[in-house]
Order: C-alpha cells, then structure tokens, then sequence
C-alpha cells in the first residue's frame, strides 16, 4: 500500500491561558494521499482551524501538540525551527482565511509572493518574476495586481492573491481554510470553480477547512466532520452530505440553507460543551444519548465499508423498521391489496413523511407500523424488537399516534387534565394529583393554558385546533420514541394547522422524537419533512431525501403530485 | 461601591500610589497645623543640616525646609487638581459638543485642538508667563488653556463611536433628548475615560508648574516645590557644599514621588477600568 | 500625493499664521502699560529700563500708530526676517538666537536619535520575548523613565555624577577660554559638556519610546500576517525585521517628529540645570529681565521649527503607509 501523504495520529493540542488549559483538538487521527481531496466540516470552535495550524507547525509555547503528525517520513511536531521553515510552503502550503490583515499591508502582492520564490525556490530574478506573472495569470488576476498593496484589493482578488502565493512554490499539499466564507455569493462560485481548476490541474493534495457544506462538497471527495475538537464522522463528500449518520452532521444539515433549501432551518438544540470534557461531547446535545455516553468517548469506527461514526450508538439508530409489509382486505367479491411488500425505515431524530392519496394504502400501513393492525406477512422490528399488538404503544418511551380527527380521539366528556393523564394513569397506575405538575408541563408545551380552570375543563367546550393540542399532549405525556402523525392537520382550519405544523416541527426539535407525518398533502410533507415516502395503490412508489424527491422525482406518479403542486402555486401568485 | 472594589484590585504598588496621595493631600489641607515652624520667615540658622529640629534642614534663609514642602504640596495639588478639573470639565463639554452635533461646532473645535497640539507648549507657556505676570490664577489658567485639548478629543472619538451603536439609533427614534441620551448613555461611557485623561493631566500640570517655577514664573508670594529649587539651583555654591543634600534632594523627591504615584494610580484605574469593559 | 503634501502645508500655515497674528497681540493685551509693568520690580525681578530704552519698546511695537498698520509693519519686518532688537543684550534677536540655536538642536536631536533607536531596539526586543527575565525587568524600569520629567532627571544626574564625581563638567557647553590643539579635541570638549545634558533628555524619552516601541510590536506580532509570514517558511530574520519591524516602527516614525516639541521644552529647562548656553538659558535670561522682544523671538522660533517637524512627520507618514494617502 502507498504510504500516506500525511498521517495524523492522535492529535492534541492544548491552548494554555492563565494556568488553564484548553483543548482546541482533542484525539483526532486521519490520513491524506498524495493527491486526495478531503474536507473538515465543523461550526466555529470546532477545532478545525487549530488542526491546520497544527499540520503547519504553527503552534507555539506555551501551548502543546501531542500526538503524531507524520508528513512524507517526518513528525512536523518534533522538527526544530529550520527543519520546519524548509518544508513549510515548500510542500504545505495554507491559504489562511481570508482578513483584512492576513498580508503584510506595507508590502506589494509581488513582494509578497518574490519572498517566498526566493526562499525556497532555485529561481533566478527573471524566473521569479514570470513565475509571479505566471500565477496571477493563473488564478484569474491581471499582471499590475503585483504592484498593488494589499489594501487596494477586494476580498475576492485578496483571497485570489493568498492562493497565488500559496501554489506559488507548488506544494504538495495545500490547506485552505474558509475559502468562501467572506465572500459574495458571485465571487465565492469563481473561487471554488478556481480552486477545484486548480486542483485538478496541479495535483496536490487538497485539505478544505471550512462550516460551509457545500463549499466542501463541490470540492472534496471524503469529508471529516468535526464536533468539539474531534472527528464525529468521516465517509465520502457526496454520501455524508445526501444521508448523515450522525446526530450532529445532520443537525449540522438542517441548519444550512444551501443544503437544505426547502425544509424550515432548525439549529442544533442546546449550547456546545467545553472541549474535552468527560464522555461523547455530544452527547448533551444529542437526541439519542444513552447511560454510556456520559461517560466514555466513543471511537470512530466503521460502519459502513465507506463510513466511519464515532457514536455509542453507532451512528443514527433506525427506530422502526417495517419490511416486506403486505395486507389485504378480503370482501365478498374481491380482494384489496391495501399493502404491498412495503419497506420503510425511520430513523432517530428523523421527520419521515408518508406520502399518498386517499385509498393509497397510507393509514393501512401506518396501523401496522404502530401495531394496531396485524399485517398478512413481513414483520416490523421498534429498536429492533418486533412489534406485536400494542407492545409499544403501551408503554412509556416507545411508540405514540395522534389520529386525524380531533373529535373522536378524545372523550369529550372528560376534562382536560384527565384526558391527558389518562394514557399515564393506565400505564402506571399513578393518581392524578401526582401527575399534575406533568400535565401542566406538556400544556406548556402545546402552547394551552396551564391554569386549574383549564385542566377542569370539559373537552366538549374545546375547538377543534385545541383539541388537536391536546391530543397531542396527551402523546407526549408518555415521552413517545417515535410520533405516529395520521393526517393531523387536515381538518383544520389554515391559520390553525400553520399553528399545529410549526408545533409539531418545535416539539421534534427539542424532544428528538421520531416522527412519521402521513399525509396527502405533499406541500405540508415539504415544509416538515427530512426523508419522504410516495405510497400509491398499496405499493411504496418513491422514497428519498425530502429535497431530493421534491426537486427531482423519478417516479411518474411523484412528478404528477409535485406538478399539481407546482402548478397551483404559479396560478395562487399569478392571482 | 464599585470604586472600592476597583481599588481592591489595584497593584501593591498601585495601592501605595493611592496612600501617598491621600497622604499628601491631607499634609496639603492641614499643612498648617501639621508643621511647628512657618512656611516664609526663619525659625533658624541659614542652611542647618537636617536635625532633630528642623527635620529637612533650613535654607539660606533659615527657613525649615520640611514646613515649606508641606506647603509646597498645597500648591502643587491645588494647581495640579485645580488644571486637571477645570480642562477635564471643558474639554469633556467640548469633546461632547463636538462630537455629539459634528458639522461645523465640531470644525472649529477641532481645528482649535489641533493648533493647541501644535503648539510647543514651555514657550509658549513663558510668552504668556512673562506677559501677564505670574500668579497662581495666570499659572492655572495657561495650563488650562494647553491641558483641554487631550479630553476632548478622546471625549469626542468614544462620543462618535457611541453616536453610531445601535441604541443611540433606537433611542433617537423614540425622540430621546440630548440630554437623555447624555444622561443614560453617554456619560456612563464616557466618565472612566475622563477619569483616567484627567488623571494624566494633573501630573502634567504639575510638572509643567514646577518647570514655570523653576525658570523664575512661579508666583512669587507661594513657594511651590519648583521655587524651593530654583532658589536651591541658583544658590552660589551650591555644586561645592552638602547643602543640596537636603535643600536639593527633598523637593525634587517629593515631586517625583508624587509625579510616579499619579501615574501609578492612573495605570492601575485604566487596567482595572478596562478589565471591566 | 502631491495635492496632500501641499494641502498638509495650507494647513501648517494656517496655524502658524495664527501663532503669529497671537504673537503679535499678546503685549498689547497686557494689562496696564506694559512699559511701566516693564520697569517696575514686581514680581522679584528688579530690572528697569531707561526712559531711552522704554522709548526703543515702543518704537519697535509702535504703539503710536494705529492697530492695522501696527499689525502690516509686524508682518512686514517678519518677512524681512527682522525679529526685533533686544535691548538687554544690545543685539539683534534673530543673531542672538542663531547663537544658542546650535546648541540646543545640537542636544535635542541626538537625545532624539539615540532615546528613538534604543527605545525602539529595547522595545522590540521586549515585545518578541515578551515575559522573559529581559522584558520583566526593562518594562517597569521604562515606566519609571517615562514619567519622570527631563529637568528633574537633570538635577538628580548633576548631583549625583557632576557636582560629586566631578566626572562631568557642572556648566556651559565648552571650556570657557579653552584652547584646542585640534578640532577634535574641541570636539571631545563639547562633547564632555554636552553628554549630561543630552544623557537627561534621553533618558526622560526613552521611556516613552521604549513604552511605545513595545506596544506597537506587541500588536503587530498579533496580526494575521506575521502568521502568514511564519507559515510561509520565511527566515527568523526576514520575519522580525521586514514583516514585524517594518510595521511596528511606523508610529514610532510619527512620534519622533511629533514630539520634538516637548523634546525642545524638556531642553529649555535641562539647559538652565546646566547652564547649557543655548536657547533655553537664552529665554531663561530673557525672562528674568523682561526682555519681551528676545523671548517674543524665542517663541516664534522654536513654534516654527516644531511645526515644521510636524508637517514632515505628517508628509513622511503618507510616503511609508501605503495605506493612507
């Protein structure tokens, strides 16, 4: 096997301020070939930058880097300051992010770069200069951009300037780090276009630092994503980008408006931790944290042949998983196949939405997702238990419905607070006082009125969209795993279901509960949804990334529903 | 309350600075009663070396040296705070003025400081020394006249900066008056500033008097530290003796030490000030 | 460019045209006659003029006259370079004040020179091992130098290392009637007489330049492009001296000029711990006997040589900042 370009191993480095010590990277380990593009993903305070300075040898006392970081043969981390100069530019060059400061505001671009050329270069004066001549040409600048200070640049020639320099001694390793993040959208498109011109052309191996995604993913094949100084996951560009397997990568998608163009933006619940704390530093913000998580980190580890988490849980967990699900109504005359040899997976943490018209089979499935209907064949596993009758539904943590009719859901007779104590009650035979303070809570969540003369109140005197609230309270008092949503909002009226939709995406948000969101209505799918179903006449039809399958449908009856769409919004902002 | 907790964190030296201050004005305000000799006739022989009597020693004219130092500290502290009050107190309006309405207030304020910063300020301060005579008001009034300009302009840049936040946006849109807006939000800001420039300015007028002194413009009629040396300085034989171990050696001490405690205070109350920030 | 130098310069003239046209009523806004003021002994200086000398006065401020022509003939000598007569010493202003000019430029500026390269060396150096023993223990020693003011840094070095030691001479800039085998021995004399002189106006700078010397590295070693100086492999020495040094010495450049004022005031008074023989004893003696045309004189001179210093430094910052301008 070729010996890696460069080989990080267990790579700390530790900021000492006052005494105290603060991890910047904590244990990170990758590797990059000799030509190999790879991109760290991460939020500001990730670490990211501190892993460039570290690979350049640019961090000084009183501060530490431990672990190996093996360029070509040679540990940066024990070279003295000569050996470290000749190889630095020579062969890793950085393209720092781009400031105001980050060249010398005294020196012309062409002293800038003629430093450089005669350090580490053989060149005579004439070679130098149509060397500089040569690389302005070359990243898109005119030749008087030599004589100019750097003040007399604008952020995309300067960031244009800072790549010249940085090819100028045609390193074989080149570190970018927040190429476009200053930049206008116009001018960040020419230097990502430049940049993967120039990759191809020159043949390095490319290092992209950067929080923009789709910076990274225009430019790199295999991507690191980086979560409070260490690697969380780390698979190829394309695939990390279309299916996460992280919590955090996918919180870390959601968030950003050019990957996910459709959907509402959702941060990442919670602030970040200190570096380097006990256990996964993920895990208080994590939806899916378990025991083990607060206190052991988690390694990365494969899992995927492409794709490495470092997660207890090995990546996303598929909460419920239903296959090969078939169901059909026997009437006198004919048989209706309600369910064909259906497969559908949800994910934690994932808004999963059920596409299809009336008589698609949707509510047949869903009823045998949740275990209220026995299916003819196939079988459905909750966490990778089967799914038998109400075993899920009937217990704390696991699976909860809230049906389509407000009305007939709950017992109109009994008051609010019993109705949503009444699956806790059952459960575990606690009395309503004690459950009190539980049922203000989740009112509190639905956005209800938490008041003694509310909670007495009779159903009956209820609205439908109140209702519908505390149908929906009354799930959450059992802090369900996964949320069965049938059609929720379809009998209300708009301003209430925009209401109920934006609660329903909040509550996911905050409490990381799975959701599966079956409705016909494929513009509430797109406003809520992370992954689709299309079901038609019993059959799952399509399925995929909600973006994907709204932009681009490949099935027929898909691009039918996403055409009437369409249509009806061109004629609604025509009118 | 939160002066107190600013002095806490003061350095030692810092701290020290602030006794010796204290100290001294207290020496200033009761200097009277505090020294059994006067400050202006003899109480003994001509330049007694320093004694149980006479602690400092007497001058050629017999004079108790210690009873003129006192002295001396009054007037050094009056003129100093006197200086540092009435410039930091003009230049602040200024400052603000110029800063708050800009257009041509702000022209002619800041052409005026710039002429002031060109000016060398000694000569300048001798030209008008000479002319109208020397007298504590004059002396103050001369230092005054150079000592505004420093305020403001620190006043008037932290008001500019201030005038473009947010707030003071926001504010206006409610129709905030001026002097609302002065109230809650400029002076808040602005105050630790001129605390600290006025500070500077009372060890600059000091010296500045000391120096007029020095050069035969003090007022006559008070002896500052800076008179007890000229008059030390011009004394024949005063290179050949050991009398300027004490006639020489106490002012210019009690000076210095005054001169480093000011600024010691001021550099702690900026770093504290700005810690704070 | 050419435009700013020049408009730099409007401005410059302005504001000495101001000094000047201050210069010109500040006498006749005396209180009282002057001239009586000017013979009597107030104020402890007994000096007084003959009715032929008072006559003199105001014949040279033509009081008599009317203000506009009085204010026409003030520019009108000045531009002749006729800075009036001093009576006291019998002599021409102007003459007199070439006389003692040398001297005291001749202290200023290498106090200026030598307290600029050694703060800005000490300050460095400070800066890039900030926290080492060296910089612990210059940075409060400069504090102290900074703020301790020239003339009483003179009075301390003249009785600690003159009038004991008798290392140095005690006054004057030269051996009074001395003879000298060769200019260079009248060279080592001068020298000798103007080493305490010169040693108290840097010591009393070199505070501030160290102080401001320091600062300024400290910041710049800060900025992103040392960074990218250091990631570009360059030589320890191209880093300190053409990214670090380069930027940290422009204030230092501006403050040079801009303080020769306080420098020449500074001088005034060390010259008079001395008795240095230059303008500041000149002015000293001007003072104590009323001699208003001479310390007139004085001003003005010493006004238009600091504004003249200030200009430079205006137009040499636009030159090495390719920032501003």
């Amino acid at each position: 096997m070729e010996m890696p370009l460069l080989c990080i191993k267990d790579l700390k480095v530790e900021y000492k301020q006052n005494g105290e010590a603060i991890s910047g990277v904590d244990g990170v380990s990758l590797s990059i070939n000799k030509g190999e593009s790879l991109g760290i993903i991460g939020e500001s305070g990730s670490g990211k930058t501190s892993l460039a300075m570290a690979i350049m040898g640019l961090i000084n006392k009183p501060n530490e880097v431990s672990g190996s970081l093996v360029f070509d043969g040679n540990d940066i981390n024990t070279l003295d300051k000569k050996q470290l100069s000749r190889l630095r530019w020579k062969r890793i060059a950085i393209v720092f992010q781009n400031s105001l400061d980050i060249l010398n505001p005294l020196l012309t671009i062409q002293e800038q770069i003629y430093e450089v050329l005669i350090r580490h270069c053989d060149f005579s004066k004439e070679q130098i200069n149509k060397r500089i001549m040569d690389l302005l040409l070359k990243v898109g600048l005119t030749l008087d951009t030599a004589r100019c200070f750097p003040h007399e640049l604008s952020g995309g020639m300067r960031q244009r300037v800072l790549i010249a320099m940085a090819l100028s001694c045609e390193p074989e390793l080149l570190i970018v780090d927040e190429p476009t993040s200053s930049l206008d959208s116009l001018s960040k498109n020419e230097i990502i276009k430049l940049l993967s011109e120039l990759y191809i052309e020159n043949n390095f191996a490319l290092l992209i630092i950067s929080h923009e995604l789709d910076t990274v993913l225009k430019l790199t094949s295999k991507v690191c994503v980086m979560y409070s100084g260490t690697i969380v996951e780390r698979g190829s560009t394309s695939e990390v980008i279309v299916d996460p397997m992280h919590v955090y990568t996918k919180g870390l998608l959601k968030s950003s408006p050019a990957i996910n163009p459709f959907g509402d933006m959702w941060g990442i619940p919670n602030e970040r931790s200190r570096v380097g704390k006990l256990g996964c530093p993920f895990e208080n913000r994590c939806t899916q944290s378990i025991e083990i998580c607060k206190t052991k980190k988690p390694k990365l580890n494969y899992i995927l042949p492409n794709r490495e988490v470092s997660c207890h849980r090995g990546g996303i967990v598929t909460i419920l998983r239903g296959t090969a699900l078939s169901k059909s109504y026997k009437s006198k005359s004919r048989t209706i196949e309600a369910c064909i040899n259906c497969n559908i997976e949800i994910k934690s943490g994932e808004i999963v939405a059920l596409i299809g018209e009336s008589g698609s089979g949707k509510t047949t499935l869903a009823s045998i997702l949740s275990g209220i209907l026995k299916s003819d064949q196939g079988e459905v596993l909750f966490e990778e238990v089967p799914v038998r009758g109400n075993n899920f539904t009937s217990r704390q943590e696991g699976v909860q419905m809230v049906l389509q009719d407000p009305f007939s859901a709950i017992n109109e007779k009994l008051s609010v607070g019993e109705a949503i104590s009444e699956p806790v009650k059952i459960m575990t035979k606690q009395s309503s006082d004690l459950l009190k303070a539980d049922v203000q809570r989740v009112l509190k969540e639905v956005q209800l009125p938490s008041e003694d003369a509310f909670l007495n109140r009779k159903c009956y005197s209820l609205s439908g969209g109140q209702r519908q609230r505390v149908s929906l309270a009354r799930s959450l008092m059992v802090k369900p795993k996964l949320l069965i949503a049938d059609e929720i909002s379809s009998m209300l009226d708009p301003s209430t279901q925009a209401n109920i939709l934006r609660l329903l995406k909040k509550l996911q948000n905050e409490k990381g509960f799975s959701m599966l969101y079956i409705t016909h209505d494929l513009a509430v799918a797109r406003k809520i949804a992370d992954r689709v179903y299309v079901m038609a006449q019993g059959k799952i039809v399509e399925e995929g990334i909600a973006s994907k399958v709204f932009l681009n449908p490949d099935h027929e009856y898909t691009r039918k529903l996403v055409g009437e769409t369409e249509n009806w919004y061109v004629l609604n902002n025509k009118g | 309350m939160s002066k107190i907790v600013a002095i806490k964190r003061f350095t030692l030296v810092g701290k020290l600075s602030l006794f010796f201050i204290v100290l001294l004005l207290f020496i200033g305000i009761f200097a009277p009663c505090l020294s059994s000799y006067t400050h202006n006739t003899p109480s003994g022989e001509s330049l007694e070396a320093p004694s149980r009597d006479h602690l400092l020693g007497t001058d050629d004219l017999g004079i108790d040296l210690l009873s003129q130092i006192f002295y001396g500290a009054r007037l050094s502290l009056i003129i100093g705070f006197s200086t540092s009050i009435l410039a930091g107190l003009g230049g602040a309006i200024l400052g603000v003025l110029s800063g708050y309405y800009g257009g041509l207030t702000d022209k002619i304020i800041m052409r005026l400081t710039d002429i002031m910063i060109a000016l060398p300020d000694l000569p300048m301060m001798i030209l008008l020394g000479a002319f109208f005579g020397p007298s504590i008001k004059n002396i103050v009034l001369v230092l005054v006249l150079f000592s505004w300009t420093g305020p403001a302009r620190i006043i008037r840049s932290k008001v500019i900066s201030i005038k473009k936040e947010a707030y003071i946006v926001m504010a206006k849109s409610y129709d905030a008056s001026f002097y609302h807006l002065l109230k809650t939000h400029f002076l808040p800001e602005i105050m630790p500033i001129l605390a600290i420039t006025t500070i500077k300015i009372t060890s600059r007028a000091i010296v500045a008097e000391a120096g007029l002194s020095f050069l035969g413009l003090g007022d006559p009629t008070s002896k500052s530290w800076g008179l007890i040396l000229n008059h030390a300085i011009n004394f024949k034989g005063i290179y050949f003796t050991e009398y300027w171990k004490w006639w020489v050696i106490a002012p210019l001490f009690s000076m210095m030490m005054l001169i480093l405690s000011i600024s010691y205070v001021s550099r702690d109350l900026e770093k504290v000030l700005n810690e704070k920030l | 460019m050419m435009f700013d130098c020049f408009k730099k310069f409007f401005e410059y003239s302005i504001i000495f045209f101001f000094i000047l046209t201050l210069n010109f009523f500040i006498p006749r806004l005396m209180p009282g006659d002057p001239f009586t003021f000017l013979s009597s002994d107030e104020g402890g200086v007994h000096q007084s003029y003959s009715e032929e000398q008072i006559e003199m006065y105001k014949a040279y401020y033509g009081m008599d006259k009317p203000l506009q022509v009085q204010y026409s003939d003030y520019f009108k000598n000045l531009i002749r370079g006729n800075l009036g007569y001093s009576i006291y010493y019998n002599d021409n202003v102007l003459r007199l004040i070439l006389r003692s000019a040398k001297w005291t430029l001749g202290i200023t500026l290498i106090s200026l020179l030598i307290s600029t390269i050694m703060g800005t060396i000490l300050g460095s150096l400070s800066a890039w091992y900030r926290n080492s023993i060296v910089d612990r223990g210059l940075y409060p020693v400069m504090i102290l130098l900074s703020e301790i003011p020239a003339f009483l840094m003179a009075i301390l070095l003249l009785f600690t290392l003159a009038a004991k030691s008798s290392l140095f001479p005690l006054s004057g800039g030269i051996t009074v009637f001395g003879e000298y085998e060769t200019w260079f021995d009248k060279l080592l004399d001068v020298l000798h007489h103007g080493f305490l002189p010169s040693l108290s106006l840097t010591l009393s700078q070199l505070g501030g330049f160290y102080l401001l010397a320091r600062n300024s590295m400290i910041t710049v070693i800060s900025k992103d492009y040392m960074r990218t100086a250091l990631a570009k492999g360059l030589s320890s020495k191209r880093i300190i001296l053409r990214h670090g040094l380069r930027n940290s010495i422009l204030p230092i450049i501006t403050r040079v000029f801009m303080s020769l004022g306080s420098v020449l005031g500074g001088a005034i008074l060390v010259e008079n711990v001395f008795n240095y023989p230059g303008l500041g004893r000149l002015m000293r003696e001007a003072v104590t006997v009323r001699d208003y045309v001479l310390i007139q004189g004085i001003f003005l001179v010493v006004a238009f040589l600091v504004l003249a210093m200030n200009l430079l430094a205006d137009v040499l910052y636009k030159k090495i900042d390719p920032r501003v301008g």
